[in-house]
């Protein structure tokens, strides 16, 4: 039997196709992007080791604060927007309402749509003549129009709100698995307490739900702070570069000027910032393990 | 939940809230499928919001004749397939290797392959750049199948590597005393009882492989060889004047991938709740 799981020629044919693939597309690569991020690249030939200066730029560029500032936005919107409307909807889904399942699989619909196809249609809902949003504005007799996408003040709000929309569904599902995972008798307790449903939840099932609230977190965070094709495909950075995120900055700098050791600065910047962001999450919340 | 706090608790008022947002959920996805059966005037003026008064099919045959759907859709099922057999018979020997062998190192590559999931694509786009280039890979079908492949291993072998823990050993020491090879028995034994897990993760890897942007917009330049979410890219531009064929087009690209959630909802929400739950 040991010899049986033991052998060593199954164990490598079984991992190294795997452990290669990975290591070098995955792996690999994350390696280098800090290492030519202390690069004045082009992406052709060697280049020439400058060390910081990438980042001495980076930290004295404005675009950088404005792609910060994005990411920051973008992520916070999507936390709130996703993390708050899934609790509603997960807990009140638990409940078993009639066409549960309906609900479930529409809320999730928009998970499965490409990222392409839902910024075709919010650009077109967007819209300022005939958009669907100003035209709702209209059948309600309001006069309100706005030039969502064009305004430099509301342009990353709005594509921000599409990427909260399209995964909603995907933190929902999250959310309704962990809330049915709840042991019944504690709500049961609970109530014999005298606790109201509010009341129960609120002491009871959300604290138990500390670490499904961490992982969607996290996911929500660096989710905002990576966004990309939203903004490549909804407004190009614009108007001016109001709507650049981090993974634009670099996407522009090494694909479209051409320089390859700025953006990998850029990029590494990106790792440094989401590891930040997952650590402090990981700390802030639910120091100690909950138990059943 | 209690059955009677159930009934006396189930609040109408969230009852509607929930209808609300299944609407704003789905009704996009709706306007979409109308519009692609209207014309421009409809869409804009006389009917923007409701059912088109008749069905103008031919927006579909515009959008598959005159454009390039077709190419793009033979693509899309191209590089998904060619993604989900990768996938699974590299993730599924890895995860047998890892959950089942007996080898010293096991744990650490469990651990380093799982790394993986925390990866974000975006920030390691400029060095996959480079060697997609470097191997002589770009603007080929490989630009995109490998590292849609090296993507998902992380994901998928977790799945499995969970499924693989929940099967009694027994299995293996009966396949042993009867004199059966570890590779017989991988697969006429093994591979059968995690087929439920397989299933999952081809649909899952089918979905993410069948809508990915980022990486196939840095991949892929060739228009021949384009997927759709890379292709509607630029529908904006090339359909101002035909609102309707756009629509058809948009429509035909989301067709495979909500049929086989709405067929196979509960397979794929298992599979995402399990990756959080190991996870956690």
């Amino acid at each position: 039997m040991r010899k049986f799981l033991g052998n060593k020629a199954a164990i490598l044919l079984f991992t190294l196709p795997a452990l290669l693939l990975y290591t070098v597309i995955v792996f690999y690569p994350i390696l280098q992007t800090f290492y030519r991020s202390t690069f004045e690249w082009d992406g052709l030939s060697e280049g020439t080791f400058i060390f910081l200066d990438n980042y001495i730029r980076l930290f004295q560029d404005s675009i950088f604060y404005t792609s910060l500032y994005n990411g920051l936005v973008f992520a916070a919107i999507l936390a709130f927007v996703q993390i708050g409307i899934g609790t509603v909807l997960a807990f009140a889904v638990a409940e078993g309402f009639r066409g549960s399942k309906i609900l479930r699989i529409s809320y999730f619909i928009p998970v499965v749509l490409s990222i392409t196809v839902v910024c075709q249609l919010w650009l077109a809902m967007y819209n300022s003549e005939y958009g669907l949003i100003n035209k709702v504005f209209e059948a309600l007799g309001i006069s309100y129009r706005q030039d969502w996408l064009t305004d430099s003040k509301t342009a990353i709000f709005a594509i921000a709100f599409v990427n909260a929309w399209q995964y909603m569904g995907y933190q929902f599902a999250l959310l309704l698995a962990a809330v049915k995972s709840v042991p019944e008798q504690y709500l049961e307790a609970a109530r014999i307490d005298g606790a109201s449903k509010f009341k129960a939840h609120l002491k009871i099932t959300i604290p138990m739900l500390a670490e499904t609230y961490k992982f969607c977190l996290v996911l929500a965070i660096t989710g905002g702070l990576n966004a990309f094709a939203n903004m490549f495909i909804m407004t190009g950075g614009g108007p001016g570069n109001s709507t650049y995120t981090l993974t634009y900055l670099m996407y522009r700098s090494a694909f479209r000027v051409g320089e390859f050791g700025y953006g990998s600065a850029a990029a590494a910047f990106l790792v440094i910032e989401c590891l930040i962001v997952t650590l402090a999450i990981n700390k802030l919340i639910a120091r100690e393990r909950i138990t059943f | 939940m209690n059955g009677i706090w159930k009934l006396r608790n189930k609040n109408p008022l969230l009852g509607i809230l929930l209808w609300v947002y299944a609407g704003l959920s789905v009704y996009p996805l709706l306007w979409m499928i109308f519009y692609s059966l209207k014309n421009n005037n409809e869409i804009f003026v006389t009917n923007p919001f409701g059912l088109p008064t008749h069905f103008r099919f031919e927006n579909y045959v515009d959008a598959w004749s005159k454009f390039n759907v077709p190419a793009y859709f033979t693509n899309s099922v191209l590089v998904a397939v060619a993604t989900v057999i990768g996938t699974i018979v590299l993730s599924v020997t890895f995860s047998y290797a890892v959950a089942r062998m007996q080898w010293r190192l096991k744990e650490t590559a469990r651990i380093y392959v799982v790394i993986g999931m925390f990866i974000p694509v975006q920030v390691i786009m400029i060095p996959l750049a480079i060697l997609v280039r470097d191997f002589h890979l770009a603007n080929t079908y490989w630009a995109l199948i490998v590292p849609y492949i090296a993507f998902n291993i992380s994901f998928s072998s977790m799945v499995f590597y969970g499924f693989f823990r929940s099967i009694p050993v027994e299995l293996e020491e009966s396949a042993c005393m009867d004199g059966a090879s570890i590779y017989r028995t991988f697969y006429t034994i093994i591979l059968p009882i995690i087929k439920p897990a397989m299933a999952t993760m081809v649909i899952f890897v089918f979905l993410s492989s069948w809508n990915e942007f980022t990486m196939a917009l840095i991949l892929i330049t060739k228009e021949s060889l384009k997927t759709l979410p890379l292709g509607l890219l630029f529908f904006q531009g090339q359909f101002t004047t035909n609102w309707g064929a756009m629509g058809a087009a948009m429509t035909i690209a989301s067709l495979p991938t909500v049929l086989v959630y709405v067929l196979f909802s509960e397979q794929v929400e298992k599979a995402m709740t399990v990756g959080s739950a190991v996870k956690g």
